[in-house]
């Protein structure tokens, strides 16, 4: 009941997210844009069980592909493909860390969010380099990629906690897996 | 509930390849409609945005006060002596502007919006707008404003619309150069924000800093002619051709009202 209900939250706050990252303004450094939808993601993916988690980067993938969808002589830039791939991939990595650590905790969502979003943001300009040609790598490209992700791990322990807070899901972990013994 | 489960998973399945299928018409259909489910919350926000930046705008020291005060004093005079002198000129202009016909000719149909935000993609310059189909907007209309082109609509729904700005990568104007027969295509960068590069330049155009460039208009183009586009800020030849780096003649990193440019009056 509690996943069904932070499943809905979270479905509610990824249009909000992606409202409230274009209203935030750019870092001075580089003009680097603040990213809260891969926080929101890694904590989705942390929190859920593995299902509803993918449906969720389902969600994820087509609210990111169609933001930055672009038509360029009848043909779409990015497509939903790749986004749909990454995010995907990126669920089934963050379920297997959660169950790792036996359960979310605020340190990795943090790690995670930083990671999501500096794959998110290197792998779109290495798409665009491979698409539009060109490879221009330099500080300032660096410096877009790379701000946006240290500046994740800030954002993500305010949003872990306001969500615990809002939906508190039963100890800092889900339920333990039971060890194997071999007493009798 | 392991059926269940399967089951799911199968919808998912189902689900991802189909997107993945979807063709660009459709994908342009589906972003319209997410803009139109993102609409009511970028409007608000929009607008908190707008009142929270105007609360430390409108808070002043008490000497700051008297400062404007006296400012806004002295600069009433010299307005009102101005403005007697100014009448006679403006008879005069208005004479003018009808013998001539600049206005039929040059002027455009405009609808005036508010920018609600810069769109957070790190390699895609674009904002929305809080006019849409309801407005008169369609795709491919040009955006300016008072100092200069802006960029092009791309997505329209209802009561948003999105804006590619001319400083992406994607978004090209045939543009020509002030005082020279230089034409060439203008169009942002992945490695520099907000700066315009003008390519396909003859290699002899030796363009100097503070030369403007308007938009050439080209047939079947979406821009038309003579719009402000930049000012050339340096040049150089490359192998085949010479690239100017330009300063765009509006100031894309603080949009707040612009233009959607609808059709000539």
């Amino acid at each position: 009941m509690r996943h069904t209900l932070l499943f809905v939250i979270l479905i509610l706050l990824l249009p909000v997210s992606v409202a409230m990252q274009d209203l935030l303004p750019a870092i001075p450094v580089a003009q680097a844009r603040i990213q809260i939808l891969p926080v929101l993601f890694c904590f989705a993916m942390l929190a859920l069980p593995l299902l509803p988690a993918l449906f969720f980067a389902l969600a994820t993938a087509l609210v990111q592909g169609l933001v930055l969808l672009q038509i360029q002589a009848g043909q779409s830039e990015l497509g939903l493909t790749l986004p749909i791939v990454f995010f995907i991939a990126w669920a089934i990595v963050l379920q297997m860390s959660s169950e790792a650590t036996h359960g979310m905790r605020w340190e990795l969502h943090a790690f995670g969010s930083a990671l999501v979003t500096l794959t998110l943001l290197g792998g779109e300009f290495l798409v665009l380099c491979i698409k539009r040609g060109g490879f221009p790598l330099d500080m300032s490209v660096g410096l877009r990629i790379i701000v946006p992700a240290l500046v994740a791990p800030f954002l993500a322990p305010a949003l872990y906690f306001m969500l615990r807070a809002l939906v508190p899901l039963s100890p800092d972990a889900g339920p333990v897996a039971a060890q194997p013994s071999f007493k009798r | 509930m392991k059926k269940l489960q399967i089951a799911s998973l199968a919808i998912l399945v189902v689900a991802i390849v189909w997107f993945c299928l979807l063709e660009a018409g459709t994908l342009s259909s589906l972003q319209s409609g997410l803009l139109a489910i993102l609409s009511p919350i970028t409007r608000s926000g929009g607008a908190v945005k707008k009142s929270i930046s105007g609360i430390g705008k409108d808070l002043m020291t008490l000497e700051q006060l008297q400062k404007e005060y006296d400012r806004i004093l002295a600069e009433n005079r010299r307005l009102r002596a101005e403005n007697s002198g100014l009448r006679d000129l403006q008879t005069d202009n208005d004479h003018l502007r009808q013998v001539l016909g600049y206005r039929e000719r040059s002027a455009f149909r405009l609808i005036p919006a508010a920018v609600l935000g810069h769109d957070a993609g790190t390699w895609w310059s674009t904002i929305k707008i809080n006019r849409g189909s309801k407005d008169g907007i369609a795709v491919d209309m040009p955006v300016i404003t008072d100092r200069g082109l802006v960029g092009k609509t791309t997505a329209v729904s209802s009561d948003v619309s999105e804006v590619v700005l001319i400083s992406d990568e994607n978004c090209k104007v045939a543009a020509k150069v002030e005082g020279t027969k230089e034409q060439g295509i203008s169009g942002g960068a992945r490695d520099t924000a907000g700066e315009l590069h003008l390519t396909f330049l003859s290699k002899l155009a030796d363009l100097q800093p503070g030369q403007k460039v308007y938009t050439a208009g080209v047939s079947g183009g979406i821009f038309p002619s003579g719009l402000a586009l930049g000012t050339v800020k340096s040049f150089h030849a490359r192998e085949l051709d010479g690239e100017a780096i330009l300063e765009p003649s509006a100031d894309l990193g603080d949009l707040e009202e612009v233009y959607v440019v609808t059709g000539a009056k």
